[in-house]
């Protein structure tokens, strides 16, 4: 396997390593990740400091409430249909249902993408095998996003339902 | 149903692509994230229009208000993702990080990167930070300039969807705001 550059400093590669395991995660993963972590920790703060609301104490707790619960409350959503959707996903692809035309033409002497072939050390037989996981791992991600869409009207349903519990319940005292 | 997406010109043009270009593969990933957003701003609107605690009057374009603010963010972080993933900035930005650091897999973690980067770009800071931060003073000041003639509304409970609506706050740009500022 070939390792590039010499020389590691500690933290950058600790923040390189901590990079190759996430991106493992693949696209459509590491987007809702992103994604949730904004809502989680950027938007409570953003209600609760934003220089230009001039709301009642009250509302922004409410409103900052709300973002980390719906954000937790997704991600598991996402993460958990993610997961039954890429299996399903493999599945299919084991039954030899998922054939791309890009992995079809290169079994019969075409082009392979030059980025597959380098990554493979040259070995067509390999890049072949490296080009179905990669085209898979694309088809993934985008039949992710269109179930992630999908998701979006129950989740928020669920997530309305119980956030008003939870800030019922955080902001008690202060009410009393 | 699937083969035909499998099969298709546009699809494996699209894998071709994504394959070999770094910040054409970021670029699609924001375009995605983007695009549950849109379906969100889409829903809202929705929601907005047939909300019969907003006055019939009204209902258009507040609701007008909700679609604009939706897509006014979604060209917003597409810009910025789109920006973040230039080759050559992703380059300089790798190189001043990472010219030390060993990988077993280089290709795949500088996609990664470029991915990781333009998303939190746009999905967070753009959308998360910039957009409510600057929807509050915007929408003050086409309030002042463009809709003054709007009457204001005293009844508080005609905008009750509204997470922030006071008497004080009845106006319809005010409204808007705390929406933005307070977004879903």
């Amino acid at each position: 396997m070939k390792i590039h550059s010499v020389s590691p400093i500690k933290f950058n590669q600790r923040v390189a390593n901590s990079l190759e395991k996430f991106s493992e995660q693949g696209g459509e993963k590491i987007a809702n990740y992103i994604n949730a972590a904004g809502k989680f920790a950027i938007a409570p703060l953003m209600i609760l400091y934003n220089p230009f609301t001039k709301e009642p104490k009250e509302n922004k707790k409410w409103a900052a409430i709300k973002q980390p619960v719906e954000a937790v409350i997704t991600i598991a959503a996402q993460i958990m249909s993610l997961n039954l959707l890429y299996k399903g996903i493999d599945k299919l692809a084991q039954k030899g249902k998922l054939n791309f035309k890009l992995v079809q033409d290169a079994i019969k002497g075409g082009e392979i993408p030059k980025a597959v072939m380098q990554a493979s050390g040259g070995d067509r037989a390999k890049a072949i095998k490296n080009l179905q996981k990669t085209c898979l791992d694309i088809f993934k991600d985008r039949a992710g996003t269109i179930l992630t869409i999908a998701l979006f009207v129950p989740v928020l349903a669920i997530s309305n339902r119980i956030f008003p519990v939870i800030a019922d319940l955080l902001t008690k005292d202060n009410d009393d | 149903m699937i083969k035909p997406i499998t099969q298709s010109k546009i699809f494996n043009n699209h894998l071709k692509r994504v394959i070999s270009d770094d910040a054409f593969a970021a670029k699609a990933i924001v375009v995605c994230s983007v695009m549950k957003d849109v379906f969100a701003y889409s829903v809202r609107y929705k929601t907005t229009m047939e909300n019969k605690k907003i006055p019939e009057k009204r209902r258009p374009f507040v609701a007008a208000m909700d679609l604009a603010s939706g897509i006014v963010t979604a060209i917003a972080q597409i810009a910025v993702g789109f920006s973040i993933a230039n080759p050559k900035l992703q380059n300089a930005l790798w190189n001043k990080m990472f010219k030390n650091a060993q990988f077993k897999h280089i290709d795949a973690a500088k996609k990664s990167f470029a991915t990781i980067l333009a998303l939190i770009g746009s999905g967070v800071i753009t959308e998360r930070i910039i957009v409510p931060l600057m929807a509050t003073p915007f929408a003050a000041f086409m309030e002042r300039k463009f809709f003054k003639h709007i009457p204001q509304d005293t009844n508080n409970k005609k905008f009750s969807n509204y997470p922030f609506s006071t008497p004080a706050k009845n106006s319809v740009f005010k409204n808007f705001i705390s929406f933005r500022t307070n977004k879903i």
